[in-house]
């Protein structure tokens, strides 16, 4: 993948994690139940999308240091 | 020995060891302001974790945080939602802003966006709002280190002169060693915050409720509007879905501006280091979620305290925890304190002296290294202060401040990247931002909720301040090619005469 689609989907990855989180995104999420590793559904589910993020940004940063070795 | 003196030996220890990393890392720091102020650009990885890491875990992590869970329950939940999208943007202006700061020998925010938009009144104006943001928050740590010490000695230590320990040991470090021991600080308390939070955030459930699932059951059957977000208000209305959503967003926009934090850019040693701490930097969030269940843990419990905000201490207290284990609670909760404090202290004495008075008197390195010291002192005095005096005024102060830190985002995006942006469209929508969000703050406050669906005046202010910084500086003329390059696309031309 070019760095230009890492940082592309890095971005979407992040509106997306905005609309979720906010009204009305979050209303999919906004449940108790089922409880998942002891936290209610909707925190686990923020959680979820904490680990992820990291993720992805871990992914920028290997494009990005890919993409300053190139340049040099 | 009674309990409360085996607390107050672990406490004592635990400031002895916090004194003494402090004054050693700053041996090998140069002695001009570059040093004082931006650890002469080295921090490395581990450091630059925990300075940041540390400022999510202030004394609002560990007081606030348990208090927003267990009044205000699903409410906390935004506390956690900001941290990625706050970081992100920070993996891409963090290292733009140092290297702007190593050609430019920047040390402070004000100084990257006056070096684009060439204002002393800019310059101050920032300053100023900075330390409007920053007292009543040092305050707040001071009286959040005093209040935990006089709890857990039974009030044997009062809160004035718990207070005065644990930032004694804060002023001296911060003034022999300045952002060198706050950061090698930072790093030892970090690790000392996590340990508690995690064995803390586990055990409470376990032990009153048989597991964290079964914790969350019984709230859900006996108090279930705490599970679900928005939440509650302070005064135990539901929240608003307009308040919860809009505070997500201003801290978001907000928290890489805070200016302790965005200065810490000029610490790095490379950007490498810069991108490894944002992407590790989201850890920090998901280590908060202990430090809700410690508050989910109160509401059921059959006895409460005074205030929401002492639901920790009072949860530790009221559990059948050995002294050894109640002292290491407490050092826990100062280095939740202190590793706020010093970096707020140290950086709001920073910034007065760059920012405020920097642009008007011409000092030495030596004077303005000096002079950083005196308001370090000033700074605490004036916070200790109101920390040991009634400052509920102040509080009032704090809950707005994300408000206008956040207005600071628009002109440091425009320094970068908007190369049509001129002085008088940042200037303009600074102010203008600026005023939207206290003229909404201050009208709310008398009780005219003039907000549009309760939206947070951080949003509305810069719902003023985006378009008026557009306008005005499409109405006024372009900057030279040469500034805008030097800033825009990081190229220097050897024409470009430094500002300041």
């Amino acid at each position: 993948m070019s760095n230009r689609t890492v940082r592309r989907l890095t971005a979407a990855y992040m509106i997306a994690f905005l609309l979720a989180v906010t009204w009305p995104g979050f209303l999919l999420f906004n449940r108790v139940t089922p409880i998942i590793l002891g936290l209610p559904f909707n925190l686990f589910c923020i959680a979820l999308l904490i680990t992820v993020g990291m993720g992805v940004l871990f992914a920028l940063y290997r494009s990005e240091q890919r993409h300053d070795e190139e340049k040099h | 020995m009674e309990r409360w003196q085996v607390i107050g030996l672990i406490i004592i220890a635990y400031l002895g060891v916090t004194l003494s990393i402090g004054l050693l890392s700053g041996r090998k720091a140069s002695k001009s302001v570059q040093g004082y102020v931006a650890g002469d650009r080295d921090f490395g990885l581990l450091v630059m974790y925990f300075v940041l890491g540390a400022s999510v875990f202030s004394a609002f992590a560990f007081l606030g945080g348990p208090g927003w869970a267990y009044s205000r329950g699903a409410a906390a939940f935004y506390i956690l939602c900001y941290g990625v999208l706050g970081m992100t943007p920070y993996f891409f202006i963090g290292p733009k802003a140092a290297e702007l700061g190593r050609r430019r020998g920047y040390v402070t925010q004000a100084q990257l966006i006056c070096g684009r938009f060439p204002s002393r009144l800019l310059s101050v104006l920032i300053a100023a709002l900075t330390l409007i943001a920053f007292l009543p928050y040092i305050t707040l740590q001071m009286r959040g280190a005093g209040i935990v010490i006089e709890a857990v000695t039974d009030g044997n230590v009062p809160l004035w002169a718990g207070a005065a320990a644990a930032y004694g040991v804060v002023m001296i470090y911060v003034l022999f060693s300045g952002v060198s021991a706050v950061g090698w600080t930072n790093t030892f308390q970090g690790f000392f915050m996590l340990a508690i939070a995690w064995s803390l955030g586990l055990y409470l459930p376990i032990e009153l409720y048989g597991g964290v699932g079964q914790m969350f059951e019984q709230i859900q059957a006996e108090r279930p509007e705490l599970l679900t977000v928005p939440g509650l208000q302070a005064s135990g209305e539901p929240w608003s879905w307009g308040g919860y959503s809009s505070a997500i967003i201003v801290s978001a926009v907000g928290l890489m501006m805070w200016p302790h934090l965005f200065m810490k850019a000029f610490t790095a040693r490379s950007d490498r280091t810069l991108r490894r701490t944002v992407v590790l930097f989201p850890t920090f969030q998901l280590f908060l979620i202990p430090v809700f269940l410690i508050g989910f843990a109160g509401v059921l419990y059959p006895e409460s305290p005074d205030s929401p905000d002492f639901i920790l201490p009072f949860m530790i207290l009221n559990s059948e925890l050995p002294a050894i284990v109640i002292g290491l609670f407490c050092a826990g909760a100062l280095s939740a304190s202190m590793s706020t404090g010093d970096s707020l202290m140290h950086a709001a004495a920073s910034v007065t002296v760059e920012d405020g008075l920097g642009p008007f008197i011409k000092l030495s390195d030596r004077q303005q290294r000096r002079l950083i010291q005196g308001f370090v002192l000033i700074t605490g005095l004036v916070a200790y202060y109101f920390a040991i005096n009634d400052s509920s005024s102040l509080v009032v102060l704090l809950l707005t401040s994300y408000g206008l830190i956040c207005q600071l985002a628009p002109p440091i995006v425009a320094a970068l990247y908007w190369r049509r942006a001129t002085t008088a469209g940042v200037a303009a929508g600074f102010a203008a931002g600026s005023g939207a969000a206290v003229f909404f703050f201050v009208t709310g406050y008398f009780g005219y909720n003039l907000r549009p669906f309760d939206l947070h005046e951080g949003v509305l202010g810069l719902a003023v301040h985006v378009p008026t910084m557009i306008v005005v500086s499409l109405l006024t003329r372009p900057q030279p090619e040469a500034q805008k390059a030097a800033f825009v696309d990081l190229r220097e031309a050897e024409s470009v005469a430094i500002p300041r």
